[in-house]
């Protein structure tokens, strides 16, 4: 019994840290009503910056310069001390200082362009700030991670209170400052007017006003506050954690969020108190779990300390979700609308044409090889982000769960194929069914059914923002119930679990060739094939009835109740098409893998993709296939290396992520993927216009004379293409020419039929007019963004980047200018882009019959 | 047996009875108004019935069955529906999605059909969403969004919706507020059309010329309590009536305002049917 009193003592010391952490979430959501999902991340960069500055005598700007050209450079790094040690004590107000600033950036850049947002908006701005964070932190820092020095007198204490056993007497300090700390904060909110003022703006902004107050600078005052102290606690309590990396830390969201959920993101005591019950028993079952959870327990041995954050909020929200505090705020803005999907199945056809071509071009491509293996990502991660669309874009829930669920299809399936021989870096062989992989991908994707229906329950009473915090624990549990878990998965430590190569009829459509390269095409054509069947899946839900009842529930469950829908039986029904979607996303990632670990499925990387959905546009289907292509590893960020060969563009993939999001959910809640739709509408405009005779033979002619045009267009443009891609660039050319330019006629057919068109021009004098329309319009920018792009063009020693990089540069100007006008017109939803479009409405291309 | 039947319905908002022993009685085939002063208890009666609030005391019954323990889904499934007064359209949703989403009564195995085969689940609803967007003159604005239309228009949608199901009964909760006089006297008359298609109406609103016309029947509520009830010339006749609610001189004035509407009012229906 004493033996427990002193383990549960023991843990307060990273109870401390909890209530720290719990009592800045609730300053924080009394201050602007946002449940700070990076204030774990926020304390972990206050965290390294005092570490690197005491340690390392350095100090490094929260950002990085991710062109590090030759001329200008961002500062990223100060030496604070040549001789690698600055003291201990401007350490600590430097890390402070860091954080209040941090604090106040977040506050004004982040949440108060989106104090009328909708939840799910300020839910992933924070996720933006935490990835950001967590992601510049990896970079700037280096995954060497340190285990910190303690600030504090650690010697042991002897026989500590007569127990017999040895306490650190830093546990000791912790404890003392999280008290005191939490007293304090207390005392300012019971006691000052400017707590009085807090506490009125939580209930109603206008309560502020009237104590003359503005409530955005109560909000930046609360958020120094969170930050400051979350830093503070850490520095304190950072050696008693171990070696600190970015993810850890970021991690200590959960066990917060539970605490200050039992203080009902309300109470900062109750909070504190939480916080360090939390971390005692955590603590404890860590000390305990060999002892207690053995034997038909023995399966909880791993996960158990892990969860405990779980079970609270769980307990804690059923309990008294309904009581929790909603700001009330001046006007909510809503999720963008969800546009209805056409001509599905055109799409799909050219995706799958157009996969197949580029997943054979790519294939031992020298260079280029790595585009293959690109492709394979990017359509694994657009059929996971479809999982997001359903269940966030179409029913408005949010899930940080979604790779929890890939994985654990993933898992599955492998074990349903083990058959007890070692295989692969296993060499412990896992015993299992043997089935064939149909089967056992189909058991996969059952378990993630099974795991997302109770993932869904608690969005049966929560809502919002709280089931994210719901989900994000949950994803943690999954992670150290069952991917980690030895006793479960039966994989020795850190080994990865096999999965057999999949077959077709015999064929192989497995992903890696006999080089062991993801370059094999037969899998890109699997995937696209899949995708697609996803994709027109996701589609028919939102064009039917089903659909239909999730976009009720979303926008007002009360009305949807009253019009005869079950809003549970929807909810739980959008949770299990999710992850049903998820499973299978995690079944091709598993085959893509081949071997599969937990390390695959981290709960940051459910972040990005909740991330990267919202960032390409959650509502649509568009947004989930544009999604896929801005992961690590897919498409964008490759073919951004590929360009950009010193700047190491890859590593930033998560960085841009968080950034994008915040700046999406800030000045363009429908994400980005209504920009390609328009792109490509432009460029279907700039195709027929650039081409002589292209319009009048448009709009002269229908039917077959139309396909001629597309002949016309073909021979233009594969000649354009081969003048750029001279012949040396592709290996064996005998046959790739070939492909290239069925590639292009392709694009240019697309290009072609699915734009709208600008005015008849017959003649030279009317083409003329339209381009110097055109250069009005664009001129300015795409020259700037044409010009920069030469000035950066050295970046890639290559002789093509002297062409590309400009054009690129003009590219992306356009695109900036298109997001700028999108913004400045005010409506986020405007599909009209540009005056120009609006002029092309009139003139509808009817579709190709 | 009428078709829906209220015995002593107390609906309690911490301590205050919102509504305090309501009895009230919608018999089939008639248009049934509740009427009373603001904040008299008419929204919770609305929100009691159709299992929005929970009731503290007293019975409900739809066509015989009682209503307790159902969810509101589960009542709408029985042929109730109603409007809101805060309208609380899908603003997702087009006009004609919002209709469908309500009309539709899918099963637990539908989504797999909506997947497979989109539109075959829909076909079978198609005449009642068409007839309903007809009946409330909204098939010109079926494609666009409720954000995108007037308020009158939203109004309707809100009422096309809880028809599109084809329910027996529906309540309307203030449908005709923000209407002008010939909007709500049309609103008025298309009421009294539903009454032909087998479907009865229970009617709230303020507009005492609407109501006093287009009614079989009246109760009166104020403070949670019914203080009367009868036809539309005994409720206005009634003196309490006339004290409690409609002031002396309004009373009279708007009695013989109602009187010429309901003589017009009248004409439009029988020659409809
Ligand atoms: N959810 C609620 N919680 C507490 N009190 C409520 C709630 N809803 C209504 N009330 C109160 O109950 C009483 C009756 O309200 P109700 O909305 O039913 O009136 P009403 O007759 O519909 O009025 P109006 O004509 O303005 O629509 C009012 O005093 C109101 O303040
Ligand atoms: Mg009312």
């Amino acid at each position: 019994m004493s033996e427990i009193f002193f383990f549960l003592l023991l843990g307060l010391g990273m109870g401390s840290l909890y209530a720290m952490l719990g009592a800045g979430l609730v300053v924080v959501y009394k201050g602007s009503g946002v449940i700070n999902f990076a204030h774990g991340a926020l304390a972990m960069y206050g965290m390294f910056t005092f570490d690197t500055a005491w340690n390392r005598g350095e100090f490094y700007f929260p950002w990085r310069d991710f062109l590090p050209s030759h001329d200008v450079n961002i500062p990223v790094r100060i030496t604070l001390a040549s001789d690698g040690s600055w003291p201990m004590v401007p350490s600590i107000i430097l890390a402070l200082v860091v954080a209040a600033v941090l604090g106040l950036a977040v506050h004004f850049l982040v949440f108060k362009p989106l104090r009328n947002a909708a939840p799910l908006g300020k839910v992933v701005a924070s996720l933006g700030v935490a990835l950001y964070l967590s992601s510049v932190a990896l970079l700037n820092f280096g995954n060497a991670f340190p285990i910190p020095k303690s600030i504090v007198p650690s010697d042991p204490i002897h026989n500590f209170l007569g127990l017999g056993r040895t306490y650190p007497s830093n546990t000791l300090w912790a404890i003392g400052f999280a008290v005191v700390m939490g007293l304090g904060v207390w005392c300012l909110y019971r006691f000052t007017t400017f707590g009085l003022a807090t506490r009125a703006a939580a209930g109603n902004e206008k309560g502020a006003v009237l104590l003359g107050y503005s409530p955005q600078f109560l909000a930046a005052v609360n958020w120094v506050i969170a930050s400051v102290l979350a830093t503070a606690m850490a520095i304190v309590v950072g050696p008693l954690q171990g070696p600190i990396t970015p993810m850890g830390l970021t991690a200590l969201i959960v066990p917060a969020l539970a605490a200050a959920l039992i203080g009902g993101l309300r109470s900062i005591p109750i909070a504190v108190a939480g916080g360090f019950a939390l971390g005692a028993v955590r603590t404890l079952l860590d000390i305990k779990k060999q002892d207690w959870f053995d034997g038909p327990l023995l399966w909880l041995q791993d996960g158990i300390s892990q969860s405990v954050p779980l079970l609270v909020i769980v307990a804690v929200l059923f309990l008294r979700g309904h009581s929790l505090p909603i700001r009330g705020s001046v006007e909510e803005k809503r999720l963008p609308l969800s546009p209805q999907p056409t001509r599905m199945l055109q799409h799909a056809a050219v995706w799958i044409v157009m996969v197949a071509l580029l997943a054979n071009f790519w294939q031992n491509a020298g260079l280029r090889t790595v585009f293959a293996g690109a492709l394979q990502t990017t359509l694994v991660f657009s059929i996971i982000m479809l999982s997001m669309v359903v269940l966030t874009g179409y029913i408005g829930q949010i899930s940080l769960a979604q790779m929890s669920l890939c994985g654990m299809a993933a898992f599955m399936m492998s074990r349903m194929m083990a058959d007890g021989l070692p295989r692969g870096s296993n060499l412990v062989p896992v015993g299992g069914p043997n089935f064939p992989w149909p089967l056992a991908a189909l058991v996969g994707v059952i378990v993630a059914v099974l795991v997302g229906l109770l993932l869904g329950l608690p969005a049966l009473r929560i809502r919002g923002v709280q089931l994210a915090v719901v989900t994000i624990a949950a994803a943690i549990a999954i992670q150290s119930i069952y991917l980690e878990n030895d006793e479960l998965t039966k994989l020795r430590a850190g080994v990865p679990a096999f999965i057999k190569t999949p077959t077709l009829v015999g064929i192989d459509i497995g992903a890696r060739s006999g080089r062991f390269q993801n370059e094999r095409p037969a899998f890109a054509i699997f995937l696209v094939v899949v995708l697609a069947l996803v994709a027109y899946a996701v589609s028919n839900i939102r064009r039917t009835g089903t659909g239909r009842r999730f976009l009720a529930v979303r926008a007002n469950e009360r009305a949807a109740a009253a019009a005869g829908i079950n809003v549970a039986r929807t909810k739980l029904l959008a949770f299990g098409i999710s992850a049903a979607i998820a499973g299978i996303g995690g079944v091709m990632l598993a085959f893509k893998q081949v071997e599969v670990s937990s390390a695959n499925f981290p709960y940051l990387a459910s972040l990005a993709v909740l991330a990267f959905a919202y960032l390409a546009g959650i509502t649509s289907v568009n947004g989930g296939i544009v999604g896929g292509f801005l992961v690590a590893g897919a498409l964008i960020p490759v073919g951004g290396n590929y360009l950009l060969s010193d700047a190491n563009l890859e590593a930033y993939a998560v960085l841009f992520g968080g950034l994008g999001l915040v700046v999406t959910a800030i000045i363009h809640p429908s994400g980005i993927a209504p920009f390609f739709a328009g792109a490509w509408r432009v460029m279907g405009n700039w195709v027929c216009r650039m081409t002589p005779g292209a319009v009048t033979l448009r709009d002269g002619y229908g039917g077959q004379r139309r396909r001629e045009l597309s002949v016309v267009l073909l021979a233009m443009w594969v000649g354009a293409a081969l003048f750029v891609y001279n012949a040396t660039f592709i290996e064996p050319m005998h046959w790739r020419i070939p492909l290239t330019m069925l590639l292009l006629w392709i694009a240019t057919v697309i290009a072609a039929t699915s734009g709208r068109y600008g005015p008849f021009s017959p003649n030279f004098a009317g083409a003329r007019d339209e381009w110097a329309s055109w250069f009005r319009r664009y001129g300015a920018w795409a020259g700037v963004g044409y010009v920069l792009g030469w000035l950066i063009w050295p970046l890639r020693v290559d002789t093509y980047s002297k062409l590309y990089m400009p054009l690129l540069g003009a590219g992306l100007a356009l695109f900036a200018q298109m997001l700028y006008m999108q913004t400045r017109s005010g409506e986020p939803h405007d599909e009209a882009l540009t005056d120009a479009e609006a002029h092309a409405d009139e003139l509808e291309f009817e579709e190709v019959d | 047996m009428a078709l829906l039947e209220a015995h002593g319905v107390t609906v309690s908002y911490g301590g205050l009875h919102a509504n305090d022993q309501v009895d009230l009685e919608c018999e089939k085939g008639t248009l049934v108004g509740l009427i009373g002063p603001n904040g008299a208890g008419k929204t919770t009666f609305i929100d009691g019935i159709t299992g929005f609030t929970p009731i503290a005391a007293g019975r409900v019954t739809f066509d015989g069955q009682d209503l307790e323990g159902l969810t509101p889904d589960r009542r709408a499934h029985l042929g109730m529906s109603r409007t809101f007064q805060s309208l609380e359209l899908f603003e997702d949703l087009t006009v004609r999605d919002n209709l469908f989403a309500a009309a539709e009564r899918p099963k637990w195995h539908s989504f797999l059909r909506d997947i497979i085969q989109p539109g075959a689940n829909e076909r079978q609803y198609v005449t009642q969403v068409e007839w309903a967007m007809e009946l409330l003159d909204l098939a010109d604005h079926a494609d666009a969004l409720p954000a995108d239309i007037s308020h009158g228009q939203r109004k309707l949608v809100g009422v096309a919706r809880t028809l599109a199901a084809r329910p027996r009964l529906v309540l309307l909760d203030e449908p005709a507020a923000g209407l002008d006089t010939a909007e709500s006297q049309h609103l008025g008359q298309q009421m009294r059309g539903l009454l032909d298609e087998d479907i009865s109406v229970f009617l709230i609103d303020h507009d005492m010329g609407l109501v006093l016309s287009v009614c079989d029947y009246i109760y009166v509520l104020d403070f949670g309590r019914i203080i009367a009830s009868g036809t539309p010339t005994e409720v206005r006749n009634d003196p309490i009536v006339i004290q409690a609610y409609l002031g002396e001189e309004a009373g009279e004035a708007q009695a013989r305002d109602a009187e010429a509407v309901r003589g017009l009012t009248r004409d439009g229906g029988s020659s409809d049917g």
